[in-house]
């Protein structure tokens, strides 16, 4: 059961992520299930299309969202293994994948998260990990190396 | 203490004697030479003498009864004639303690027998028994019973060890009054017997609390914890050895009740999730103060939201890695900073965690990059423990008439830090040893710390308000903005 709180949180958030143009991504509500969802189709400096999906768990915003690439799937490193397979990985910034295969970035650890970060934060660390990403499959470095001045904390 | 069979007959037999005001063939006298009371024995060749030192004087076997038992009890004895009574054996049998005096038995248990008076036959093989002679009178010494219709009755202990009976010191205790007027000297007495504190997460920290809580004398406890007590816990942990794999809430359950008896405490074995929070929300609001030792900060977020909801004051307590140091934080909602306040204005120290457990490791851990498990020692984590626990029994006392709640002016900061050490790589790594300085911040002192409110925060100030505005939207109708889009 979604509180009032919660709820308002939501809609305030998705008129955050189109008041900064980042109007490729939404805040869905799944009628059935009474759920919740941010995600959206976008594209890198390159032009590649990527699908990212924020499930919201029910604790949220107290609870850390993940943040999943659902798009490509399965996403491969530079050396052509499914980067899902490295699991929760410091070198390629990633946390446990979903079920399905898909790469979880790593954006806030959640001894890190707190109530106030917004999902637009969330999704600008999505960008910029993409980025990096790309770098990673052009060089075969580590993502890493890329985002290493990404602050886990706000 | 002497382990000769014939010697403690010989001074039992003395002590007797003198305690009945009849000769006896041994005697007791005072040995001026050894500055000891010693034990002669009339008519032997060579004067066998015993040295009683003060540990002798306590070296007979005691039997410990419960009056209340014996009380509630009281019945079945006059229909009977006699009532089977079961207590921990300690020491090879040199302690026995009813059962039913604490829920922490010894691994021997022995059985025995209360019996009414002489005339009742004891069944066949009881090796133990008490038998109630009638006596007159106020109670006269430990060994005294008086029964619920008044009549004064005193114990004989006799037990048969290897065909030969001997005899055993009795006491009966009335719990609540004896450990009332222990607390009574600081604390008035039972003014705590009514109030609730829930612990959430039941570690070093946590569990430690509970312990010296229910020594103040607090009536009721909710504890919540999902985890099991491992052997690597016990270095640390309240409980010990012999209660490895048990759930900590049971554990300190029966900690709990052999410190406090009459406490009323209940057990929740699960974890701070988003999915429990209506569970857990009753329990924060029948509680009066909360205690929050989980060693994470998704569980300390949301039991945070929970009590700024409900309105309930929470102390938050937490070691720094390899417990150099700690810190607790209290919430008085709406009145200084929450847990997201904090977060927002200390973010190192509020991620600085103790990393106690393999589950602690794992979640700040990645795979190419493993993070050790290192705990502090207890030692360190106690003085955390204490803190957390005196900020609750302030609370606790704060709307009482007790004297203590004068303290509450003293703890007036919703910040409290200590450090143990002055450890390398954090910015306390130069601060000097204790000293009688009072111009420096330095190791082994308390600090209380003053901090403002987030007038911004998500949870007890106006976040969603700030950030609305911050975009041209109205503060105040959020249902002015669209809903959101619809899938199904």
């Amino acid at each position: 059961m979604w509180s009032n709180e919660q709820r308002n949180r939501l809609i305030l958030e998705n008129e955050v992520l189109h008041r900064e143009d980042f109007t490729q991504f939404s805040v869905y509500w799944y009628r059935e299930t009474d759920s919740y969802e941010a995600s959206g189709n976008t594209s890198s400096n390159s032009g590649r299309v990527y699908s990212l999906a924020i499930p919201i768990p029910r604790g949220f915003p107290q609870v850390r969202p993940p943040m999943y690439i659902t798009y490509p799937l399965p996403l491969y490193a530079a050396n052509g293994t499914p980067i899902s397979s490295l699991g929760v990985s410091h070198d390629m910034h990633t946390l446990a994948p979903s079920s399905s295969g898909q790469v979880q970035i790593c954006h806030w650890r959640d001894n890190r998260w707190h109530s106030g970060i917004l999902l637009h934060k969330v999704f600008l660390k999505g960008l910029i990990w993409i980025e990096a990403y790309e770098q990673h499959l052009a060089t075969g470095r580590p993502v890493a190396e890329f985002v290493s001045t990404m602050k886990e904390y706000a | 203490m002497t382990n000769d069979s014939q010697q403690q007959q010989m001074i039992r037999e003395a002590m007797k004697a003198i305690a009945e005001r009849r000769p006896g063939r041994s005697k007791l006298v005072y040995d001026k030479t050894k500055r000891t009371i010693v034990a002669v024995t009339e008519g032997a060749q060579t004067p066998r003498a015993l040295n009683i030192t003060a540990d002798d004087a306590d070296m007979f076997a005691v039997a410990t009864l419960s009056a209340q038992w014996l009380t509630d009890h009281w019945g079945t004895v006059l229909r009977d004639g006699m009532l089977p009574v079961r207590f921990s054996s300690w020491d090879e049998g040199d302690a026995l303690t009813q059962i039913e005096l604490g829920p922490l038995p010894a691994p021997s248990v022995v059985e025995g027998i209360v019996r009414l008076g002489q005339g009742s036959a004891a069944p066949k093989g009881s090796a133990l028994q008490f038998i109630l002679l009638p006596g007159k009178g106020p109670i006269s010494d430990d060994s005294t019973f008086v029964a619920p219709d008044g009549s004064v009755h005193h114990a004989q202990g006799r037990r048969n060890i290897n065909g030969k009976e001997e005899s055993l010191d009795t006491d009966f205790v009335d719990l609540q009054p004896e450990l009332a007027i222990r607390r009574s000297a600081l604390l008035e007495t039972n003014i705590l017997r009514d109030k609730t504190v829930l612990l959430v997460g039941l570690g070093t920290g946590g569990g430690h609390a509970a312990v010296e809580l229910a020594k103040c004398g607090v009536g009721r406890f909710d504890l919540i914890d999902a985890d099991r007590l491992t052997v690597g816990n016990v270095v640390r942990h309240p409980g010990g050895l012999s209660q490895v794999g048990r759930l900590k809430v049971n554990v300190m359950r029966d900690m709990i009740y052999d410190k406090n008896p009459d406490a009323q405490v209940t057990v929740h074995p699960f974890q701070v999730t988003a999915e429990n929070l209506e569970t857990i929300r009753p329990l924060i609001a029948r509680a009066d103060v909360i205690i929050c030792g989980t060693d994470n900060r998704p569980s300390k977020l949301l039991i945070n939201r929970l009590c700024i909801e409900e309105n309930n004051v929470a102390l938050y307590g937490g070691a720094f890695r390899r417990a150099y140091g700690g810190q607790v934080l209290r919430v008085r909602p709406k009145t200084s900073p929450c847990h997201e306040c904090f977060v927002a204005a200390m973010p190192e120290e509020s991620t600085d965690e103790e990393i106690s457990s393999q589950e602690a490791a794992d979640a700040v851990a990645y795979s190419d990059r493993p993070v050790a498990v290192e705990p502090g020692l207890s030692l360190d984590v106690l003085p955390i423990a204490n803190m957390l626990t005196k900020l609750a029994l302030i609370e606790l006392v704060a709307d009482t008439s007790s004297t203590l709640k004068i303290l509450k002016a003293d703890y007036a900061a919703p910040w409290y830090l200590w450090l143990n050490r002055p450890e390398p790589g954090t910015r306390y790594a130069d601060w000097p040893a204790l000293s009688d300085s009072i111009d420096e911040m330095t190791i082994n002192r308390w600090y209380g710390i003053d901090l403002a409110r987030d007038s911004d925060c998500p949870v007890c100030g106006g976040f969603m308000e700030s950030i609305a505005a911050s975009y041209g939207l109205d503060p105040k109708n959020f249902g002015n903005l669209p809903s959101l889009p619809t899938k199904e």
